[in-house]
C-alpha cells in the first residue's frame, strides 16, 4: 500500500478580501509527527482546521487514507470520526465530568453501550494519568488536566490522525510539561500527528518533520534539525531564532 | 469596550438603512395620524368632527368589520392617548419614587427593610390585583370625585381642562395612575438597585476620599453611573407599562383596549377591531424601544457597560 | 371656572376613610372570606394549573424557537423572530381576546387562556434560551463537531443541556410573570383566584368585603410566587455544575 495517510492538494482559503491559504500541498505518512510553525496570521491554524473541515476550504482536495474526504458527496462527520482534534482553549463540555466528556462521543457517534463506553473512557483517562479525576467537572481541573482530558477525548474515538491546535498556549508555563509529555508518548506509540505549536523543545525531540508557513504558503519543510540549523530561507531562520528565544529550546 | 468601538457602534446605529427609513416613515404616519386625531377630538383645529372619521368608510367602499374598525379609529385614537398618558406619567412618577427606594435598599439601615418589603410585596402580587385593591377594595375613585372640578389643569388654564379631558373626566384614571405608579416604582427600584450594585464600590470610596459626604458621593458619583446602567431595564419597564396599561380597562378606564372591546362586544367584529388595536400597541412599543435605543447611544460613556433588565 | 372644595371632602368620608375605618377600626369581615375558603382553594388550584400548563406549552414553543433564532437558516429564523417581536409587543389582554374570539382555539376559556399565556411565554422563553445558547460559546460546538457529531446532535447533547442550566435565573423570572398574569384570564371568565374573588364580592352583593377578599387572594399569589422562586433557586443549585468560563 502506497497511499500516504493524509494528502492535501492545492488548498485555498480566504475570508472576504483576506487570503489566508494560497495553494497548500503536502503529504503525511503513517506515524509522522509534523510541526506546523509560522508567525501569527501565517495561516497555520486555518490549515489545521481545514484538515477536519471545521473551516471549510474554498478549493483544493483532502485525501485521508487514499479516500477523498472533501468536496461534493463526502460526509464531514465521517471525516471527523477519523481525525481527532485538540483545542487551544480545551473546549471540554462544561456540563459533563471528565469521564462523560469522553463517553459522549463514544455513545452518540460510535454507538457504544454505556458500560463499554465507560470502560473505554477510563482506559484513556488512565493513559493520560487522570483516572482519579474521572468524576471531576472541567471547572474543577487545572489547565494541564483539562488539556489531558481533551487529548483523551480525541484519542478515545480511535482516530487515524490527531490534530493539535496550539495545545499548550493557554497553559501556565509549569503546566506545559505534563501535556507535552503525553504528546511525546503518543508520538512514540506511532500516532500520526499534525501539531501547531511554539514549543520548540517538543519540536526538536518528538517531531519527524516541520513545516514553516508564511503568508499562506509553505516556505520550507524538512526535518526539525535541518530547519533549526541549516534553514534555506532567511524568513525561516529569523522566525525560528525569535521563537526559540521566547519559548526555549528545551521543554521540561 | 474601547472608546473607538463605542463610537463605531453609535455610528452604525445612525447609519440608516432602507429598512429603518421605511420604519421612520411609517412611524411618522402613525404618530401624525394620532396627533391629528387628538387635535380634532379636543377641537384645537378648525376642521374635522370629534369622534367622526375624516372620510366615511362608505366613501372608501369598506364593508363589514373593516368598516367598523375604520369608523372606530377616532375612538381608538382617543384610547391611545390615555394609554400613552398612563404610560408616560406612571413611569416618570414611578422613577421619582424608585430612586429613593433603591438608594434606601442599598445604603439604608432600617429603611432597607422597608424598601425591601415594599418591592417584594408589589412584585410578588399581580398588577391587576393591585388595581382591584385600590378601586374595589379601597374605593379610591371616590376620593377623586371632587377633582372633576379641581384638577391641576383646571386651576391653571380652564381651556386645557376641557381639552385634555381625561384627567378631568374619569376619576378611575386617577386610581389607575396611582396603581401603575406604585407598581412601576417597585420594578424600577429593582433595576436601579441592581445597577447601583454593579457600580464599583471603590467609586464611592474615591468620592469620600476627595471630601464628598456619603450623600454627595451617592448623588454625584454613583447615581449618574447607575442611571446609564439602568437604561436597558428602563426600556423594558416602558414596554411593560405600555402593554399593561391595558389592565386599566378592568377599573373602567377608557384606554385603547376598552374602546375596542366596547365596539367589538356590540358588533362582534373582534378580528378587525383587535387587529387594529394590536397594530397600535406594536406601533407605540416599537417607537418606545427605538427612542430608548437612541437615548442609550447618546448617553453612552466609554467603559460603562449595561445590565439587562426583565423583558 | 369655579373651584369647589366641598365635593372633595364629602366623598373622602364615603370612600377611602370609610373603607379604611371599617377595616381597621370596626370589624373587617374575615368571616366571609373564611366561609368561602373552599372556593378560594379551588381557585388556587385553577391558578396553579393554568400557570403550569402555560409554562410547559411556552417551553415547548420557546426552546425550539430559541434554538432556531441562533442556528436556523434565514427562511426559518426570520419568521420565528418576527412572530416573537409581534407577540412580545402586544398586551396579553389582546392575545387572550385573539385566542378566544378570533382564532377560537377552544370554547373553553381555560384552554384558550392556556394557549394565550403559553404562546406569550414561549415568545419570552425563546429569548431566554437564545441568550443562554449564545453564552455557551462557539468552542463547545466545535469540540462536539470535532468528535464527529452532526450539528443537530451537538445542539441536543452539548449546547441545549448547558443553556438550560444557564437559563434557570431567567426562567425563574418568567415563571412568576406567568403566575401573576394568569389573573388577566379573568377577561375570559376563567374562575382563577381573582375571578373567584370578584364573583364573591360582586355577584353575591358583598361589595363591602372586596378589600378582605382581594387581600386574601393577594396573599395566596404572594406565597405562590415566593415558593416558586425559592423552589427554582433550589433547582438551580441542585442541577448546577461548576462552570469555569475557560474549560
Amino acid at each position: 500500500m502506497s497511499d500516504p495517510l493524509l494528502r492535501v492538494e492545492d488548498l485555498h482559503k480566504s475570508y472576504g478580501d483576506e487570503t489566508v491559504l494560497r495553494g497548500i500541498d503536502f503529504e503525511l505518512e503513517r506515524g509522522d509527527v509534523e510541526i506546523l510553525s509560522g508567525p501569527s496570521g501565517s495561516g497555520k491554524s486555518t490549515l489545521l482546521r481545514c484538515v477536519n473541515r471545521l473551516t471549510e476550504p474554498d478549493s483544493g482536495t483532502i485525501y485521508l487514507d487514499g479516500e477523498r474526504v472533501s468536496g461534493a458527496g463526502t460526509d464531514v462527520n465521517e471525516l471527523r470520526r477519523q481525525v481527532g482534534m485538540v483545542f487551544q482553549d480545551f473546549n471540554l463540555f462544561l456540563h459533563l465530568t471528565a469521564a462523560e466528556n469522553i463517553t459522549l462521543g463514544l455513545r452518540r457517534v460510535k454507538g457504544l453501550g454505556k458500560a463499554e463506553a465507560r470502560e473505554r473512557a477510563m482506559e484513556h483517562l488512565d493513559r493520560v494519568g487522570l483516572a482519579d479525576q474521572a468524576g471531576s467537572y472541567p471547572a474543577e481541573l487545572s489547565g494541564g488536566q483539562k488539556q489531558r482530558v481533551g487529548i483523551a477525548r480525541a484519542l478515545a474515538m480511535d482516530p487515524k490522525l490527531m490534530l493539535f491546535d496550539e495545545p499548550t498556549s493557554a497553559l501556565d508555563p509549569e503546566l506545559v510539561g505534563e501535556v507535552t509529555s503525553v504528546m511525546r508518548e503518543l508520538a512514540d506509540e506511532g500516532m500520526t500527528m499534525l501539531v501547531v505549536t511554539h514549543e520548540m523543545g517538543f519540536a526538536r525531540e518528538a517531531a519527524s518533520r516541520m513545516m514553516f508557513l508564511d503568508q499562506g504558503q509553505i516556505v520550507e519543510r524538512g526535518p526539525p534539525e535541518q530547519l533549526f540549523q541549516h534553514p534555506e530561507q532567511a524568513r525561516t531562520a529569523e522566525f525560528l531564532q525569535r521563537i526559540t528565544q521566547l519559548h526555549g529550546g528545551e521543554s521540561t | 469596550m474601547s472608546y473607538a468601538e463605542d463610537l463605531r457602534r453609535v455610528r452604525t446605529r445612525e447609519g440608516r438603512s432602507v429598512g429603518s427609513m421605511v420604519l421612520i416613515a411609517l412611524g411618522g404616519l402613525f404618530w401624525g395620524y394620532l396627533l391629528l386625531r387628538w387635535l380634532i377630538n379636543w377641537e384645537w383645529v378648525p376642521f374635522g368632527t370629534p369622534g367622526e372619521p375624516l372620510v366615511s368608510p362608505e366613501t372608501l367602499g369598506l364593508t363589514g368589520g373593516t368598516a367598523t374598525a375604520f369608523q372606530s379609529l377616532p375612538q381608538l385614537a382617543e384610547g391611545a392617548y390615555i394609554t400613552v398618558l398612563i404610560t408616560v406619567l406612571s413611569i416618570l412618577l414611578g422613577l421619582v419614587l424608585a430612586v429613593p427606594l433603591s438608594v434606601a435598599r442599598v445604603y439604608g439601615r432600617w429603611t432597607k427593610y422597608l424598601s425591601l418589603s415594599f418591592t417584594e410585596l408589589i412584585r410578588g402580587t399581580p398588577l391587576i390585583a393591585q388595581l382591584y385593591l385600590l378601586y374595589y377594595g379601597l374605593n379610591l375613585s371616590q376620593f377623586f370625585r371632587g377633582l372633576t372640578q379641581f384638577g391641576p389643569f383646571t386651576v391653571r388654564t380652564p381651556v386645557w381642562a376641557v381639552d385634555l379631558g381625561p384627567l378631568k373626566v374619569q376619576t378611575a384614571l386617577w386610581v389607575a395612575l396611582i396603581g401603575f405608579t406604585i407598581n412601576s416604582a417597585a420594578y424600577q427600584a429593582e433595576y436601579i438597585r441592581s445597577a447601583i450594585e454593579s457600580v464599583d464600590p471603590q467609586q464611592l470610596v474615591a468620592a469620600r476620599s476627595v471630601g464628598l459626604t456619603q450623600r454627595e458621593g451617592i448623588l454625584h458619583v454613583v447615581l449618574p453611573q447607575t442611571l446609564r446602567f439602568a437604561i436597558p431595564g428602563w426600556t423594558n419597564e416602558l414596554v411593560y407599562l405600555i402593554k399593561y396599561s391595558s389592565l386599566a380597562t378592568f377599573i373602567t378606564v377608557a384606554e385603547l383596549f376598552r374602546r375596542a372591546d366596547a365596539v367589538a362586544s356590540d358588533t362582534f367584529d373582534y378580528t378587525a377591531m383587535f387587529t387594529v388595536v394590536a397594530l397600535v400597541y406594536i406601533g407605540i412599543v416599537i417607537t418606545a424601544t427605538r427612542l430608548m435605543g437612541y437615548v442609550e447611544d447618546r448617553v453612552a460613556l466609554p467603559g460603562l457597560g449595561q445590565t439587562r433588565g426583565r423583558s | 371656572m369655579a373651584v369647589e372644595l366641598t365635593p372633595v371632602a364629602a366623598p373622602l368620608q364615603g370612600g377611602l376613610v370609610d373603607a379604611a375605618s371599617r377595616f381597621f377600626l370596626d370589624n373587617p369581615d374575615w368571616g366571609y372570606v373564611w366561609s368561602n375558603r373552599d372556593a378560594i382553594l379551588d381557585a388556587t388550584v385553577v391558578t396553579v394549573q393554568l400557570t403550569f400548563v402555560s409554562i410547559v406549552l411556552g417551553f415547548l414553543i420557546g426552546l425550539p424557537a430559541g434554538v432556531a433564532e441562533v442556528y436556523a437558516p434565514a427562511w426559518l429564523r426570520v419568521p420565528v423572530e418576527t412572530v416573537g417581536v409581534v407577540v412580545r409587543a402586544v398586551p396579553i389582554l389582546v392575545i387572550l381576546i385573539y385566542m378566544f374570539y378570533v382564532f377560537s382555539v377552544s370554547s373553553s376559556p381555560f384552554i384558550a387562556a392556556t394557549f394565550a399565556l403559553g404562546l406569550r411565554s414561549g415568545a419570552y422563553q425563546s429569548q431566554i434560551f437564545r441568550g443562554a445558547i449564545q453564552s455557551v460559546g462557539e468552542g463547545q460546538m466545535e469540540a462536539a463537531r470535532s468528535v464527529g457529531m452532526s450539528k443537530l446532535e451537538a445542539i441536543v447533547y452539548v449546547i441545549v443541556p448547558q443553556s438550560l442550566r444557564r437559563s434557570i435565573p431567567g426562567f425563574q423570572n418568567e415563571f412568576t410573570i406567568v403566575l401573576k398574569d394568569t389573573s388577566i384570564a379573568i377577561i375570559l371568565g376563567v374562575t382563577e383566584l381573582l375571578g373567584t374573588a370578584e364573583d364573591l364580592f360582586l355577584q353575591q352583593n358583598r361589595t363591602g368585603t372586596a378589600l378582605e377578599l382581594i387581600l386574601a387572594i393577594s396573599l395566596v399569589y404572594f406565597v405562590l410566587t415566593v415558593t416558586t422562586n425559592r423552589g427554582l433557586e433550589f433547582a438551580g443549585d441542585y442541577f448546577g455544575v461548576p462552570t469555569g468560563e475557560n474549560a
